[in-house]
């Protein structure tokens, strides 16, 4: 396999006179040659800069220029599918600059995090070449370019050491000219994992205009911001994202069959559809009570819509369900009137009336309200129960289901015992148990209080 | 259902990151893909997540992510870049009220701009607006096949109100589509270049990797996908960007129409207001007041046929959506040109059937 097989031997480079880009270039098409990979088994995924000019220089390779800082992102994509496919062998080798490593640090971040198998060369010149010279998050202390006129004030970002902390197996730091640079990109492209290698060069457009920048000044100026040569001492060798994922996927239990809903002969009576909120406290199972419901009209052959809200924190705080169950399948989701209030927290009685609910009750709407709230004002026809003193709060909003029902047989009972036979079996005996002290309450007679 | 047909359509891969209402559907790509043995992983952000989507599908695999419009506006660029190297990608986006974080539990439909309009130089994306869990699964799939077919990034539009209410579905009438697939170059080819004989042509499709050259780049470029300036060949090949989903927009139109051949007035809709503009007709109709309906599935591009289909003899078109200034209407505008059009619009909650009832009610028709 000759050299053109990479590099095209004809190949002009594009770069300025003295760029470290050319040196880079040579270099890791030493590297594949040494290395002896088939030119169609390497994706070359460039950045935007000067570095994205190596696409056209590979003509074997396949090749892919990404938008600003995206080139890892888009490389660790098709190093996860590969992963999925039964020929596996595809190597993305990124080659972005110091500003494309700051706009994407993110993703590469993420993948040493996830240790795909793409190896990111980072042509370091200190500052954005292709734009006109703008200093970088790598640019040295005290730095002219085009935009710190009077020198840089901000530290540089040593790449390096924050990728270590996120893990990265294979992390080295090069001059463009040392002459072991094909060594160790080779060395970096054979590593099974994230690897990168930090490619410290001089743009001679730029960065020697104003800045000594070039051989030794150029290493002293390295040496000053702390920045080690070589490569870092290794992490311990870890599993690729890939190899995890196979393991966890090979180890996973097989997935739980969902609960089917039984399908009864017998069918509910209900004539048009009827809009009923439930409002409780989050933890207390309103909304799988909520859900209970709909699953037991289901079984009669009722629609059901549920909408479930509750504060940002999710854990705390009110929990609403709003339930619609029709004889018809259900257009609108919304409710333009409710019919059944059903209230076993304070919380969520607050929240039906700071959200609006109460003030939009008609003489006819059922309130199921528990009998330890505080309430006041409402419409409706009102029944106070104690559904958290009689079987306990998280069972309230279950127990008030069955209350209602046991007044006003929508779901008919045969419908929850269906349901609750389908549940696992751990859960029966607490949702049965909740269903009960419901009936209860009920065949005792509400008290209306209006 | 998003995520079931996305399944259901072979979808290999999904990236996601948490954004409600849209987390959901990767909470459950995240347990039935891995189950099927495809790859779904957490993304550290909306640009990885799309990032990933796009690279995967460059190799070769279906990709779909899901977001809301905070996310989608972190997406728009890879968007671009999937639209501009023609690589086949499916985003799920669950709208909710904006601008900004807005509201992450309340429905609106505010994001039709954003996401057709979201590309440098106008280029249409395909935009399908389900109204319900059944059209989520259907239009999943049909948003999953037009990806594939047409090589570019298409958008499953949704809204918080569509995407987290659980509801009934009747399984038997699922629409299950046959699954397209992306025309795979011949492996013998010399290169993957953009090889098209006219515009409208879809170029076939060379994964990174494979034993066909490929070259990819977001920047403008010429028939073997090298970067270019300006150069008649490099305008063609942008032409042939829009061309391709313009030559195939009446095949992908999807409406649902319900015509009164009596009326003169037309409700139009779409997505989660759809359904509450349907019982309005309803409600209208047994009053005697002849009215005709038309949902929107596929938003872009515009189904223009059968939008004149529907306006025939109509003199007032009536757009009910959840959004502040009639995105779509605007949209609409000038093709109903010689007819009265008018808004039913609102935010902060869904556009009730009484609501449109009123509307359509305090106007002469």
């Amino acid at each position: 396999m000759g050299n053109s097989t990479y590099l095209a031997s004809d190949a002009k480079l594009p770069y300025c006179k003295g760029c470290g880009h050319a040196l880079v270039v040579r270099q890791l098409s030493h590297a594949l040659e040494g290395l002896g990979l088939p030119p169609r088994s390497v994706v070359l995924t460039t950045d935007i800069g000067c570095v994205g000019l190596a696409d056209g220089l590979f003509p074997y390779l396949h090749t892919v220029h990404t938008t600003h800082g995206r080139s890892t992102a888009i490389a660790t994509g098709m190093a996860l599918a590969e992963m999925m496919l039964p020929t596996k062998g595809l190597k993305p080798i990124v080659m972005i600059g110091d500003g494309g490593a700051m706009i994407g640090l993110l993703h590469l971040v993420h993948a040493a995090q996830l240790n795909v198998d793409v190896t990111v060369l980072v042509h370091n010149n200190f500052l954005f070449g292709m734009t006109g010279g703008q200093h970088s998050a790598f640019t040295p202390l005290n730095w002219i370019t085009a935009t710190t006129p009077e020198g840089n004030c901000i530290p540089p970002l040593d790449l390096l050491a924050l990728l270590r902390t996120a893990h990265a197996g294979f992390l080295a730091r090069q001059f463009a000219t040392d002459s072991n640079l094909g060594a160790v990109i080779a060395e970096a492209i054979d590593f099974p994992g994230f690897s990168l290698v930090e490619i410290l060069e001089t743009c001679t457009g730029y960065g020697t205009l104003r800045n000594k920048a070039t051989g030794n000044a150029l290493r002293e100026v390295v040496s000053r911001q702390g920045y080690s040569i070589g490569r870092m001492e290794a992490q311990q060798e870890r599993p690729t994202f890939g190899a995890l994922y196979r393991h966890e996927m090979e180890s996973r239990p097989p997935a739980k069959s969902r609960p089917q809903v039984p399908e009864l002969s017998v069918k509910s009576g209900l004539a048009n559809p009827l809009h009923i909120v439930i409002a409780g406290t989050a933890g207390e199972r309103v909304q799988s009570s909520a859900a209970l419901l709909c699953r037991a009209a289901l079984s009669v052959g009722l629609y059901s819509t549920q909408k479930n809200d509750n504060p940002v924190t999710q854990g705390s705080g009110f929990s609403l369900s709003e339930i619609c169950l029709s004889p018809q399948p259900i257009e609108y989701t919304g409710m333009e009137s409710v019919d059944v209030v059903i209230g076993v927290s304070q919380d969520g009685w607050n929240e039906l009336r700071a959200n609006g609910t109460l003030a939009q009750l008609t003489p006819r709407t059922l309130l199921l309200v528990d009998a330890e709230l505080e309430i006041s004002n409402v419409t409706g026809r009102l029944l106070r129960q104690p559904f958290r003193r009689e079987a306990t709060p998280k069972r309230a909003a279950l127990a008030a289901l069955a209350f209602w029902l046991g007044m006003e047989p929508v779901v008919p009972s045969a419908a929850w015992d269906a349901v609750v036979a389908s549940l696992p079996v751990e859960r029966r005996e607490d949702v049965a148990a909740a269903l009960r002290v419901g009936k209860t309450l009920a065949s005792q007679g509400g008290v209306a209080v209006s | 259902m998003v995520a079931e047909g996305a399944l259901a359509s072979g979808c290999r891969f999904f990236a996601g990151y948490p954004i409600t209402p849209a987390s959901e559907i990767y909470e459950v790509m995240m347990q039935e893909l891995v189950a099927q043995g495809g790859l779904a992983l957490s993304a550290p952000d909306e640009i990885s997540s799309l990032c990933y989507c796009v690279g995967a599908s460059l190799r070769g695999l279906k990709a779909m992510t899901a977001t809301s419009g905070p996310g989608w506006a972190l997406m728009t660029e890879t968007v671009q870049y999937a639209l501009m190297t023609e690589t086949p990608v499916v985003i799920a986006l669950v709208q909710r009220l904006g601008p900004s974080t807005g509201g992450a539990t309340q429905g609106a439909q505010g994001d039709i701009f954003l996401a057709e309009f979201s590309t440098s130089g106008g280029y249409t994306i395909p935009v399908f607006a389900p109204s319900n869990a059944a059209e989520c699964y259907e239009l999943a799939q049909h948003a999953f096949n037009w990806s594939e077919r047409l090589r570019s990034p298409v958008v499953l539009l949704s809204d918080k109100e569509v995407g987290m209410t659980t509801e009934v579905v009747e399984e038997a009438a699922l629409a299950r589509l046959a699954t397209v697939e992306r025309t795979w170059v011949d492996a013998k080819a010399p290169s993957a270049a953009y090889d098209i004989e006219r515009p409208e042509e879809v170029p076939a499709f060379a994964p990174v990797g494979g034993g066909v050259k490929v070259t990819v780049t977001g920047s403008a470029h010429d028939r073997l996908g090298r970067l270019r300036k300006a150069s008649p060949e490099v305008v063609e090949m942008l032409l042939h960007l829009q061309r391709k989903i313009e030559a195939h927009a009446a095949e992908m139109a999807l409406v649902r129409p319900d015509l009164d051949p009596d009326a003169s007035c037309l409700l139009l809709s779409y997505g989660i207001t759809a359904r509450a503009a349907r019982e309005a007709v309803g409600l209208l109709r047994r009053e005697g007041f002849p009215i005709s309906f038309l949902q929107i599935q596929t938003l872009f591009p515009v189904p223009t046929e059968a939008l004149n289909w529907a306006c025939a003899g109509i003199r007032t078109v009536f757009v009910a959506e959840e959004n502040l200034g009639g995105q779509y209407r605007a949209v609409l505008a000038p093709l109903l040109a010689g007819k009265r059009l008018l808004g039913i619009n609102k935010i902060g909650s869904m556009i009730s059937p009484g609501e449109i009832v009123c509307a359509i009610r305090g106007v002469r028709v």
